[in-house]
């Protein structure tokens, strides 16, 4: 018995040849390897080079690399008004971008995990937003928020509403931005919230039921608790995205009026590329590319050990 | 004798043509010597690709034209003048731009080159010539398109007898094309109008403004302040290489007077937005307003019932001189031909061609042709007697601004503390301090004025 239930030798070995020539350990490593000498190309040797730039006087206009300067490049980085500037409006839009996302995207989800019909053609249209880039629908709402011509305006005037100057008002251009990242990242949070929602096992739910739970306690003691690992990867991945923002100011406002949508990419941009200091671009890349890390580290540690120990369990 | 002299010359050039004709014809297209120009794209891409044929059927050249987009021609340019990659044999600069790609090395002087074609060098507008071609005593290119100020509006309305009248009765003075900034100011507020109000004795039906201005994230801010500043008789940087926060602030001031009396959307646009808003009827006249678009404004004419577009020098005879400057760059492997590229393109035949296609010329032979002041030129051509004047009255003019290496990252940035104060953020007096600290920041001191 015990014979017949073994697995047969044959079976648990690799091929002959593999098993001649590679070892378990070497054979993971050559799988990876492709992958790894992208990450190494693409990734990790210009975040070596930045670094190095980022200690290192750079005008590109003026010539190839510089002298080391130390860490004089962080010290005027870190006391540029313009640079905290734009962490501010980078925050802000961050909290209010995600934020609004996260709250609608989950109401969405409801909605439709509750309808009876239409949800395969309403999931279909949900993805056209989240298939085009940034760059050609920020063009678009461009085109919406023209006070003269924009649609939005157009509408408001059939209704005698009052007719903002959405991007040219410097107290509600940021708002602006905000609102086409609502519109353009809100059905990711709604069709991820709802795969999280049809994945829910049905008993505990019919157990309240028949318990007869309030909505409101089901969705506060089981609903929302067994969403909360898809809820919270999605929260960080807006997040993170969000933090990046830069295609819809590009093409939106360019940072204006003024500097009052300039985010911290764009701003790395126009050092870089318009003023050519390279050196305190890098910097502010190395400066936001640290906050990211740290700050995915904190955001990310229940997660992982949430997976650690779902796979110790396993 | 003379005669005789002149015969000579003339079958001593036709022969020169013809062999070049033939030696261009004999050509194969394996023998053609590649160049490749970077250019702006949609600024008469057809008209210049008619241009490059006329150049490569004379020589045994291929020239690759590289259309990109306005935003990002400079930075593209800079990368590849940096890492001397030759990717460009030609460049288009801006004239802020000229000061950093000469001091840099980026281009070559095209002194020498220049040295038996004098003729063709003082045909350029003397006034856009000293702007966009010198620096440091060296020549560097030659402009091929020019996107001088002046100033562009209602020519109907100015002529109204109910507008000249009520306007007379307000300010006591005629309605007139402005010679002042005050009197301009004057007509912008009196052209504002309400919904339901009157302009020539018809009840509108949208709202009316004075003014378009390019108040805009864009650099263009600066191009409509320079001739209110240069007016002034000030520079965006002194002599010592400072910004005179003082004559700013007042150039500044007097721009967001003007503020309220354009369309909201003037926050938002650049040139294309302010032709917009003339061809839809919205505004009486500009501001300091590029020429080159006279032959957009001028279907105004069509668009508007009744509209008659007129074109004058601006107010107090001052306003910004751009052109497109062609240099060939220094890592050319090609820079003969290159420059002969740059020569045909500035020339007189190329920039006939160019003038007739609706391209705003840089040629004196070219802007004071009899054919061009033909009233069935004027859609296309009607700017170019002002664009005289323009050249004429500001003869001798120098900015600093384009005699700095550091003249372009000035440039770009400097629409920010402007547009801020155009949008409200802040006040002029602190946009111009914000602007003095951060061209002292760009330059890292005083800027290195080198004339």
């Amino acid at each position: 018995m015990s014979q017949s239930m073994s697995i047969p030798a044959s079976q648990t070995r690799r091929p002959a040849t593999m098993s001649a020539g590679m070892s378990d350990r070497w054979f993971s490593i050559l799988l990876i390897t492709p992958a790894m000498v992208v990450i190494l190309v693409f990734a990790l040797l210009p975040l070596a080079y930045a670094l190095d730039v980022s200690f290192r006087f750079a005008d590109l206009t003026r010539g190839r690399l510089g002298d080391f300067v130390g860490l004089d490049n962080y010290r005027i980085v870190l006391a540029d008004e313009a640079f905290w500037k734009s962490v501010g409006v980078t925050l802000q839009f961050t909290v209010s971008a995600v934020a609004l996302e996260m709250v609608l995207g989950i109401a969405i989800a409801f909605l439709i995990n509750g309808a009876t019909a239409g949800k395969g053609i309403i999931r279909s249209l949900m993805v056209l937003p989240l298939a085009t880039s940034a760059a050609v629908t920020g063009l678009f709402w461009r085109y919406l928020y023209d006070t003269q011509f924009g649609l939005i305006n157009y509408f408001l005037g059939l209704l005698h509403l009052p007719q903002p100057n959405w991007l040219g008002d410097y107290t509600i251009a940021l708002w602006s931005v905000v609102l086409f990242d609502v519109w353009q990242w809100t059905p990711f949070v709604a069709l991820i919230a709802l795969a999280g929602l049809q994945a829910l096992p049905k008993e505990p739910f019919e157990a309240a039921e028949l318990d007869g739970a309030s909505t409101f306690r089901v969705l506060r003691t089981l609903t929302f608790p067994m969403l909360k690992p898809v809820l919270f990867l999605v929260l960080v991945l807006r997040t993170i995205d969000s933090v990046r923002l830069y295609d819809a100011v590009a093409v939106l406002t360019r940072g204006g009026p003024g500097t009052t949508t300039e985010s911290m990419t764009f701003y790395l941009y126009r050092t870089g590329l318009k003023l050519f200091r390279m050196d305190y671009a890098s910097t502010m890349a190395v400066f936001f590319l640290y906050a990211m890390l740290v700050a995915s580290l904190f955001a990310l540690a229940p997660l992982l050990k949430q997976f650690s120990t779902r796979a110790s369990e396993g | 004798m003379k005669q005789i002299l002149i015969a000579g010359a003339v079958a001593s050039t036709a022969l020169v043509a013809t062999v070049g004709v033939a030696s261009a014809q004999a050509c194969n297209d394996a023998d053609r010597v590649p160049i490749t120009w970077s250019t702006i794209a949609g600024f008469y891409t057809d008209a210049m690709a008619k241009l490059v044929s006329g150049f490569e059927a004379k020589n045994c050249v291929k020239v690759n034209v590289v259309n990109i987009d306005n935003s990002q021609l400079y930075n593209k340019q800079v990368i590849e003048m940096v890492g001397q990659t030759g990717a460009y044999d030609v460049v288009t600069l801006e004239t802020s731009e000229k000061a950093e790609f000469a001091e840099n090395g980026f281009i070559l002087p095209m002194t020498d080159y220049f040295a038996d074609k004098k003729a063709q060098l003082d045909d350029v507008a003397p006034t856009l010539a000293a702007l966009t071609t010198q620096y440091k005593g060296d020549v560097w290119g030659l402009p091929y398109y020019t996107y001088t100020a002046g100033y562009i509006y209602r020519a109907d309305l100015f002529d109204d007898p109910t507008e000249q009248a009520a306007f007379k009765a307000k300010y006591g003075y005629d309605l007139a094309v402005p010679t002042t900034w005050a009197q301009h100011r004057d007509i912008a507020e009196f052209f504002t109008r309400k919904k339901g109000d009157k302009l020539k004795g018809e009840e509108l039906t949208k709202d009316f403004y004075g003014v378009g201005l390019m108040a805009g994230p864009f650099p263009e801010i600066q191009d409509e302040m320079s001739g209110v500043l240069w007016s002034q008789g000030a520079d965006w940087l002194t002599d010592d290489g400072k910004v005179p926060v003082d004559a700013v602030e007042k150039a500044m001031d007097d721009y967001l007077k003007l503020v309220k009396f354009a369309p909201p959307a003037a926050l938002t646009v650049t040139y294309d937005g302010v032709m917009n808003q003339m061809k839809d009827g919205q505004i009486a006249q500009t501001y300091s307003f590029f020429l080159d678009q006279w032959p957009n404004a001028v279907t105004t004419e069509q668009s508007v019932p009744g509209a008659r577009m007129g074109v004058a020098e601006a107010p107090e005879k001052k306003a910004y001189i751009g052109g497109f400057l062609l240099a060939v760059s220094a890592s050319s492997t090609h820079p003969k031909e290159a420059m002969d590229f740059v020569a045909y393109i500035g020339g007189h035949d190329a920039q006939m061609e160019f003038a007739k296609a609706g391209g705003t010329s840089t040629l004196m032979s070219v802007l004071s042709d009899p054919q061009f002041a033909t009233p069935e030129s004027r859609a296309k051509t009607g700017h170019f007697a002002t664009l005289l004047k323009i050249f004429d009255d500001m003869k001798g003019f120098r900015s600093n601004l384009f005699d700095t290496p550091f003249g372009a990252k000035i440039y770009n940035t400097m629409q920010i503390p402007l547009q801020a104060a155009a949008a409200g953020q802040i006040n002029a007096r602190q946009a111009a301090e914000q602007l003095a600290s951060d061209v002292e920041k760009i330059c890292g001191g005083p800027c290195p004025i080198g004339k």
